[in-house]
């Protein structure tokens, strides 16, 4: 499986290489396309455009280091060896196509494979019941997020004219407001905000390369990336940014609060992340340049440092066998450089210098304070909150893993683990050093959400401003919160979100056998009767056309006479008891219906029905006679339900009938077919030539059914009684 | 549209959905037969007026679309009808009498789920 791991790793470094190429040559955007259904505007299009491409360099580079990453993280010997590279580079692939997707239908396709590619990476140790519990919850989220997704996709599309992302222009109205909640509530579960976060902790029982890889960088910040890409287009609805920044700031708290209260390392960072997705949620909802720039630059600060932070937290659970800050200590000698590398990722997480996360985090609080009104100080006053309470957990977290406490046992380092964290890290620091080359990854991504975004850069040392002043303040806070909690021992909150979940997956399954039980009852007579009542239900629309000005009394008076003689006939059918009685009847009703076919104009009928009606007669006779010659009784309740059906049924397609009269269109082809039928089919019978020529194939398919029906009866009348069966 | 037309067709589905619904399947292949008549009756009548029998070259005929159309649905429903007599008769063969059970299959399947 290490090999296996190695050898997968060198897919995604080689897309990151090529996307750094393209980032410096910043040559023009790469697209490809491929049409999947012409006319119905399906395909799958991509365009590598800047942000594409700086996500593109995320999802590979991360992904690059996360395999070799876990070749070190996995024993040799550890069991479903060969399925998890293989779905995890499913899942790369499946993000890659999201990233670079540039029609709404591309994107929609590669968003649900991450989320079943997900499934299968969190549920990988499914052996675990509650593993399997946490997989599924993280499915249902998602994947409810995602149908949500698509209705608001649809109504977009249709809104807009067309599925080309970048082609789509800004929309306004009510249908618009619909999609922009539905698109909203589908990034929202994707990206774990409040109160669709329930999943995202759960989804740590995934191993530790998966949460660093689908949990930091790529899979969560799906829905950032739709908000992003969808912000322009939604730019005129107000409910776009109400709900955005609702759920923005909701998880930027709930989910600093969460990360407090945990005690497992990998859950701190977890609920970390919902924090940070809240912020990066709340500033792409905002809108003006300056907060998407702080944005973009979070996202790629974020995703190098949080993934580093992943792979360490999991050397550690690797090496001491326990996440768990109670039982961690002195690791910070033990493990010097997994201690160096969380120190510069926590620092650059806190957003202190001179790590590229302070950049970033700079930039958001310059951006709040670039705001007006009330918009101001509710956003301002968020970010500077969550941002102490980050720093606090940050802090907290730091110390609790790597500070003093009960000495732990240290197993020896494992090399393949080590470098990809290390290198994060150094990212990390050099992306402060290197501020004009991030600048130049992340400006470019920004200016193509908003082109005003192009004079921002990211800034090493802003000097004494305000927002330096508040940035300060956040740390010296954020320490002391941090330190005083990492003292004291704090009882993990109740994980009611994630139970009232689950309830509610259990209630839909143990719902729908009891809906099949009710619906799929098992007799015929109420199938039936369930049908005739759809029927007569899909009738109702017609009511409101009812008219009579194309009814008369009718064509021939002998009609009349027929018709009444036809209809009493068949309510005597429904009401005689002797068998015979009933095959009389029909017979009865057959003849009258020659009758009319006579009086229509139409002797090919009369002579067929004729003939069938003889036959059926007789067969009746023959098939049945042997019965005994009463049909048994039935009475109560269930004959006057029939009863009522059988009326409301008649009426209602009688109805149906005189809607449809009342508006014809067109004239009969009467004169068309004559001619065709004389001159191309060479037969004076227009019915007759109908038939065997103008749908000569239908006729054949008729004949094959009367000849597979022969076969069907000879078969059935060949049943023996059981006692001479055997 | 004849309204002696519309009755009839109004009455022959009524009964058929009547007999349909019963337990005894030769009242099934009755209510069947109806309602095949019925809409082969609706067929005729949503086509035009009532015209002299559709062979050229006679003037003011019947449209003959729909009636090409009804001698299929005929034909169909003749066979439909023979096939259904078939089952009724092997079940008295099996059973002694034409009564439908209710599906077991779909019985165990609605057992599953109370207990569910």
């Amino acid at each position: 499986m290490r090999v296996a791991l190695l050898v997968a790793a060198i897919a995604p470094a080689l897309a990151a290489a090529w996307a750094v190429g393209q980032l410096l040559n910043e040559t023009t955007t790469t697209s490809a396309s491929y049409t999947w259904v012409d006319g119905l505007d399906l395909g799958f299009h991509f365009a590598a455009n800047e942000l594409g491409l700086l996500m593109m360099l995320l999802v590979s580079g991360i992904g690059a280091g996360v395999f070799v990453y876990a070749s070190g993280y996995f024993s040799p010997t550890a069991a479903a060896a060969t399925r998890f590279p293989a779905t995890l580079l499913a899942f790369s692939t499946s993000m890659l196509g999201l990233v670079l997707a540039d029609s709404i239908w591309t994107l929609f396709i590669f968003w649900e494979f991450t989320t079943v590619t997900s499934f299968l990476l969190v549920g990988h140790k499914h052996q675990d019941p509650t593993v399997r519990a946490a997989a599924r919850r993280a499915l249902m989220i998602t994947g409810g997020g995602g149908l949500a997704l698509l209705a608001g996709l649809i109504i977009l599309g249709n809104e807009a004219g067309t599925s080309t992302i970048s082609e789509l222009t800004p929309v306004s109205g009510t249908a618009a407001t619909v999609a922009a909640v539905l698109v909203m509530i589908g990034a929202a579960t994707k990206s774990a905000q409040f109160p669709f976060h329930v999943w995202l902790p759960g989804a740590m029982a995934a191993p530790t390369p998966v949460s660093a890889y689908l949990h930091s960088a790529t899979m969560v910040k799906a829905g950032v990336l739709l908000v992003a890409v969808l912000g322009t287009v939604f730019a005129d609805v107000t409910w776009w940014k109400t709900l955005g920044l609702a759920f923005g700031i909701a998880s930027m708290f709930w989910g600093a609060i969460g990360a407090l209260r945990q005690r497992d390392g990998k859950l701190i960072l977890a609920w970390g992340t919902v924090s940070q997705l809240g912020l990066l949620i709340t500033l792409l909802s905002l809108g003006t340049a300056k907060a998407t720039f702080a944005a973009i630059s979070l996202l790629f600060a974020h995703a190098l440092f949080k993934a580093a932070l992943f792979l360490i937290i999991g050397e550690v659970d690797i090496r001491t066998g326990t996440r768990n800050i109670d039982e961690l200590g002195g690791l910070s000698r033990r493990m010097p450089v997994a201690f160096a590398v969380a120190l510069a990722a926590g620092v650059s997480m806190m957003g202190a210098p001179p790590l590229l996360g302070f950049m970033a985090k700079e930039a958001a609080i310059e951006a709040a304070l670039g705001l007006a009104g009330t918009e101001r100080i509710v956003v301002a006053g968020a970010i500077i909150g969550a941002s102490i309470l980050t720093v606090g957990y940050t802090v907290r977290f730091l110390i609790g893993v790597f500070g003093p406490g009960p000495d732990t046992a240290v197993a020896p380092r494992r090399l393949a683990m080590t470098i990809p964290a290390v290198v994060l890290a150094a990212l990390s620091v050099a992306g402060y050093f290197g501020a004009g080359i991030v600048t130049n990854i992340v400006g470019p991504a920004a200016t193509q959400l908003n082109a005003k975004a192009d004079v921002y850069e990211l800034i090493r040392w802003p000097g004494l401003k305000t927002a330096f002043v508040i940035s300060v303040g956040i740390l010296i806070a954020g320490c002391a919160l941090g330190t005083i909690l990492a003292r004291r021992s704090m009882t993990e909150p109740a994980t009611i979100g994630a139970e009232s979940a689950d309830r509610a997956i259990d209630g839909v399954l143990d719902f729908a056998p009891k809906l099949t039980a009710a619906v799929q009852h098992g007799s015929l007579p109420v199938y039936l009767a369930t049908m005739a009542t759809a029927v007569t239900v899909a009738a109702l629309p017609f009511l409101g056309e009812l008219s009579f000005d194309h009814v008369v009394l009718w064509d021939h008076p002998v009609q009349g006479v027929l018709a009444v003689a036809i209809v009493a006939a068949a309510i005597a059918g429904g009401f005689v008891t002797s068998r015979l009685g009933a095959a009389l009847t029909l017979g009865a009703v057959g003849t009258g219906i020659s009758g009319l076919f006579i009086a229509q104009g139409a002797p090919d009928l009369a002579l067929t029905q004729l003939l069938v009606e003889t036959v059926i007669v007789v067969g009746f006779v023959i098939g049945l006679g042997h019965l005994a010659h009463r049909f048994p009784e039935s009475t109560g309740a269930w004959t006057t339900t029939r009863g009522v059906l059988a009326v409301t049924g008649g009426v209602a397609v009688v109805a149906a009938l005189v809607a449809s009269s009342a508006s014809p269109t067109g004239t009969a082809p009467i004169d068309e077919l004559t001619t065709a039928s004389v001159d191309e089919g060479g037969g004076n019978n227009v019915v007759n030539v109908i038939l065997t020529d103008m749908r000569a194939l239908d006729t054949l398919g008729e004949v094959v059914v009367l000849a597979t029906v022969a076969i069907g009866i000879l078969a059935l009348a060949r049943t023996r009684t059981p006692e001479t069966a055997s | 549209m004849s309204a002696a037309l519309l009755l009839a067709i109004g009455g022959l589905t009524s009964a058929g959905i009547y007999l349909i619904t019963a337990r005894s399947l030769s009242r099934i292949i009755l209510g069947f037969s109806l309602l095949g008549h019925a809409a082969v009756l609706a067929l005729m009548a949503s086509g035009g007026p009532a015209g002299e029998a559709p062979i050229a070259p006679t003037d003011g005929i019947a449209n003959p679309l729909p009636q090409a159309l009804s001698l299929t649905a005929i034909v169909i429903s003749f066979g439909l009808t023979l096939f259904l007599l078939a089952l009724a008769a092997r079940q008295r063969t099996l059973t002694g009498d034409d009564l439908v059970e209710d599906d077991i299959e779909d019985r165990r399947v609605a057992a599953a789920g109370d207990d569910a």
